[in-house]
């Protein structure tokens, strides 16, 4: 395996476990899936659980092999990262998941806008959520009312494009 | 028309954002399939007749259109603008599959066509008629291969109502479900199967073009378009049509629902309509109201009957 | 009236100046509208199919190609400058395309698509015109067993996009098939890790998976090395344009493309993403340098953005011949087509030449047109790259999530959208590559269901793999592809393989 030129240090040797420790529970997952699936092959003899079980038995394969390579290789140094931008990006998506339906695409997408910059250091979001929210308009204008893209409407939409 | 000015009222004063008149109807089927057809069909007519300004299709194939009802029904709610297509598939489907969706979870407003289903071979294949293929079923079912839509639909339950029809043990046929009416179609012509079942209206242009064969139909009378037999000429006891419906969201206002049917009504009745079935070689089989609903009842509580009857619902 | 003379009229008519600013105002929404990250063809294309309704038909047909055209080849370009595949078929692109643009070599990496696109579209087309029917013949030729010879090629030519590590390569793309039993079984109708939830039912949706590992793991991994940490992205590093040694690398991939992409974008069950994995992969098998695909290898956007043009004008052959869409966008195309009154099915050619040959020369023209329109927006689409980076995957984001909400605005599948973003990411940081994730959700069911039709067919008789030229033919080549590489590094150590990969040619 070419993994060796780790001089710049790509994976921890704990990395190794905890994806082999996922492996093997996603194979459990299909395994069980697979088997409680009752066989309706047919005349193909293999049925809908088969390839679940399949995949399983490749994941845990994997799983080992993750274990192997992690045991042998030790630990690797990460590149250093930063939890703030990440928690940023990930809050900015969830609000909007969460406030599309009441607000509407333009005002759940500007603050997903805001955030995001914010994660890459404009943190001033007075500046930011404006030029978010402005953006997303021209974007539901464009692609809702131009093009017919059915986009959620909520109190902006309403009040700029008509009901 | 005074129901859709009201519903259109009505709509407005909710501040709904869609204008009643814009629809978007869902196609739970792949591209290409009848559901597909008639979806493109009624977006084609509604806008050209004026009836709506602005028509949507949405395709979401799988499972016998219970994946796109499942869909529709949770994601639809009191939204008057959203038609789904339907149809005697979705019905055994839902039994099939197990489905936690019903049509009782969506607004069904009216049977739009119905369509014999057509049991047909390439050109190249040496089955002459139904009899010579009901043989060979016979000395060995699993030898013919059939190609047609999701298991346990409208295709799958006439195999397996032939099969029952001339003794043959139903849940030894060898059915092989393709996801959309296209790639069976391309399964039937490159001789990859033995025999395809699938809408008439599918099989019609490739049959005129003679590269394929009809061997028989699935409805009690002839199908206009072809002289192959029905089944029941044939001396099998099978009568299937395949009827296609229009739902609408569930919870919806009798105001909305009104507006709906109405406009479903103003399509049924108007000449592009016509014009478009009989191109399409559909039957016009419209049926709404309190009667369609009597009617889906009755349906719903046969096709349980012959899915426990094939071995496909326990 | 010979085929010639009928394309010869078409184009004359298509000439009119009139006609051709119809195909210029096509194309330019096409890419304007294509080159959005995450809207992919398929989206393009309805959305701005109603647009041509009212012009005259000639106008019409001609606007509605250089839309199609348009918004094939407007994903490329986020995808080579920003890492965004907005759809499977420019996946492989940008595994290429972003290491070049990263290097300052976005120009080239834009050209060679663009004139990669262009070189395809124009011998596609003119294969639809006269192949056609020769081709549909051969298409209906491939079965459940073809097809699934044809994944298992597909399979193994995944590999070239494994990067460094073999295991890392294999987990990904376990991980993908395991993601993609989720979902209804097409064969049975009985449902498999869906636990339940009626969105997941419908399975994971591919756009959304390569979006949310793309686009959106992509900006938290840039994000979360924080401001110092950065390597300088180069917006321009030496000449724009390709240079000599660019073109010589270039010509032979878009012909090989060609040749590959047409041929499996006419097969019913084919693709042009599946014409683009196999594409990338013999690239990688034939290239004289191999130690640079992963690092930006033009043969790398070359062969598959031909390869999917190719696919993409490859559809229109069940199409038109058969009266079969075999893809989304070919759906809707089919409902664009009736609108002017053309009824595809299998006597189209007889019935309606004219239509046909003025579909054929509108294709043409727009193909033209595309290049016109994007070999000088090249230095433009470059400068994307110094937008600061706040606002840029700002409007990524904004983007990448608004295809998403247009097409499916579940919270399920806006859920997904951020839960494979934070996969994306983690898989980035611990160098898992992401490519094969989506392959094997692409691939999967594909060979799964033509497996499980092929024994069914053949009553469960497995020797049906291998009882047909092709498909014998077909998992040969495979296992040599798998094969020979394998046992020659464990002859060489490696040593072999490139000398043997730099002298075949």
């Amino acid at each position: 395996m070419s993994d060796q030129k780790n001089a710049d240090g790509r994976r921890p040797g704990g990395a190794a476990f905890f994806v082999a420790a996922l492996l093997a529970a996603l194979g459990c997952l299909l395994l069980w899936q697979g088997l409680s699936i009752p066989d309706k092959g047919g005349y193909a003899g293999i049925g809908s659980g088969d390839l679940p079980i399949f995949i399983a038995i490749c994941l845990w394969l994997l799983a080992a092999a993750h274990v192997w390579k992690g045991m042998r290789e030790g630990s690797h140094r990460l590149p250093r990262q930063e939890p703030l931008p990440v928690l940023f990006i990930v809050g900015g998506l969830a609000m909007q998941l969460i406030l599309l339906k009441p607000l509407g695409f333009s005002i759940a997408s500007g603050l997903l806008f805001a955030c995001t910059a914010a994660a890459f250091g404009k943190r001033r979001i007075h500046i930011s959520l404006p030029i978010g929210i402005g953006f997303a308009l021209v974007v539901y204008g464009v692609f809702d009312r131009l093009l017919q893209l059915n986009l959620p409407a909520g109190v902006l939409e309403n009040l700029i494009f008509g009901g | 028309m005074k129901h859709t000015l009201l519903g259109v009222a009505l709509a407005a004063a909710l501040a709904v954002p869609a204008v009643a008149n814009d629809y978007m109807i869902m196609a739970p089927a792949a591209p290409g399939g009848g559901w597909d057809g008639t979806a493109r069909a009624m977006q084609e007519v509604m806008q050209a007749e004026g009836i709506s300004a602005s028509v949507q299709v949405q395709n979401v194939p799988g499972a016998g259109g219970t994946v796109g009802l499942a869909q529709f029904a949770s994601t639809t709610s009191g939204d008057a603008s959203q038609l789904i297509v339907g149809g005697y598939v979705m019905v055994g489907a839902i039994l099939t599959n197990e489905s936690p969706v019903s049509l009782a979870d969506v607004t069904p407003i009216a049977r739009l066509t119905g369509e014999a289903v057509g049991i047909a071979v390439s050109a190249a294949s040496p089955i002459q008629n139904i009899n010579e293929l009901v043989e060979m079923m016979k000395a060995d079912p699993g030898s013919v291969s059939w190609a047609g839509g999701s298991a346990g639909g409208v295709d799958h339950i006439t195999v397996g109502l032939l099969a029952k029809a001339a003794g043959i043990d139903p849940t030894k046929i060898n059915y092989v479900a393709f996801s959309g009416g296209g790639e069976a179609l391309a399964a039937i012509l490159g001789n990859q199967v033995t025999v395809g079942i699938s809408g008439v209206g599918e099989f019609l242009p490739q049959v005129e073009a003679g590269t394929m064969r009809m061997l028989a139909v699935s409805t009690a009378e002839k199908w206009p378009g072809t002289d192959a037999p029905t089944l029941m000429e044939s001396g099998y006891d099978v009568n299937v049509q395949n009827w296609r419906m229009v739902a609408a969201a569930p919870g919806l206002s009798d105001e909305q629902k009104a507006a709906v049917a109405a406009d479903i009504e103003k399509l049924v009745n108007s000449a592009g309509w016509k014009a478009m079935l009989e191109s399409k070689g559909w039957a016009n089989t419209y049926l709404a109201g309190a009667d369609f609903d009597a009617q889906l009842a009755k349906e719903i509580e046969a096709t349980t009957a012959v899915l426990k009857d094939i071995g496909l619902v326990k | 009236m010979t085929t010639f003379d009928f394309l010869l009229q078409g184009l004359g008519t298509a000439l009119d100046p009139m006609i051709l600013l119809y195909a210029l105002i096509g194309v330019t929404l096409g890419t304007a509208v294509g080159v959005l990250p995450g809207i992919g063809p398929a989206l393009t294309v309805a959305l701005l199919l109603p647009v041509t309704y009212g012009l005259d038909p000639a106008g019409s047909l001609i606007m509605f190609a250089g839309i199609y055209y348009g918004g094939m080849y407007g994903g490329s370009t986020t995808s080579i400058l920003l890492n965004t595949p907005g759809e499977s078929a420019s996946i492989v692109t940008a595994l290429e395309g972003n290491q070049m643009a990263r290097a300052g070599r976005g120009g080239p990496a834009l050209a060679t698509a663009a004139i990669g696109s262009f070189v395809a579209g124009l011998l596609a087309t003119l294969a639809l015109a006269f192949l056609a029917p020769h081709i549909v013949k051969l298409a209906l030729v491939f079965g459940p067993r073809e097809y699934f010879a044809l994944m298992v090629l597909a399979f193994v030519t995944v590999s070239a996009a494994f990067g460094d590590s073999t295991m890392k390569g294999l987990t990904s793309l376990f991980v993908g098939l395991a993601l993609a039993v989720v979902g209804i079984d097409g064969l049975t109708g009985q449902a498999r890790l869906s636990f339940g939830v009626p969105q997941l039912l419908d399975g994971i949706e591919v756009t959304t998976l390569a979006v949310a590992m793309f686009a959106v793991g992509e900006a938290l991994f840039v994000a979360a090395q924080g401001a110092g940490g950065q390597e300088k992205v180069h917006a321009i590093k030496g000449s724009v344009a390709m240079t000599r040694a660019d073109w010589a690398r270039s010509w032979k991939p878009w012909l090989r493309g060609t040749a590959i992409g047409f041929p499996i974008g006419a097969m019913p069950a084919g693709g042009a993403d599946i014409a683009s994995f196999l594409s990338y992969g013999t690239e990688k098998r034939m290239t004289r340098h191999p130690e640079e695909f992963g690092h930006g290898a033009i043969e790398g956007v070359a062969g598959p953005e031909a390869a999917n043009n190719a696919a993409a004008a490859g559809t229109l052959v069940p199409l038109l011949t058969l009266g079969l869409p075999t893809t989304a966008t070919a759906a809707i195309m089919l409902a664009g087509f009736q609108q002017f009154g053309l009824q595809p099915g299998p006597l189209l050619f007889a019935t309606a030449p004219q239509l046909v040959w003025g579909l054929i020369a509108s294709l043409l023209i727009a193909n033209f047109m595309l290049l016109v329109l994007n070999l000088p927006l090249i230095r433009l689409w470059v400068k994307l790259l110094t937008i600061p980076r706040p606002w840029l995957y700002a409007g990524i984001l904004l983007f990448a999530t608004l295809g998403t909400i247009g097409v499916n605005p579940s919270p399920v599948e806006l859920s997904m959208l951020m839960v494979f973003g934070l996969m994306g990411y983690f898989m980035r940081l611990h160098g898992y590559p992401i490519a094969p994730v989506v392959v094997g959700l692409i691939l999967g069911p594909m060979a799964e269901q033509q497996l499980r039709r092929a024994l069914s067919i053949s009553q469960g008789d497995w020797t049906t793999l291998v009882s047909t030229p092709l498909s014998a033919g077909l998992l040969l080549v495979a296992l040599l592809a798998l094969v020979v590489p394998a046992f020659l590094r464990w002859r060489g150590k490696g040593a072999v393989l490139a000398q043997i990969a730099g002298d075949e040619d």
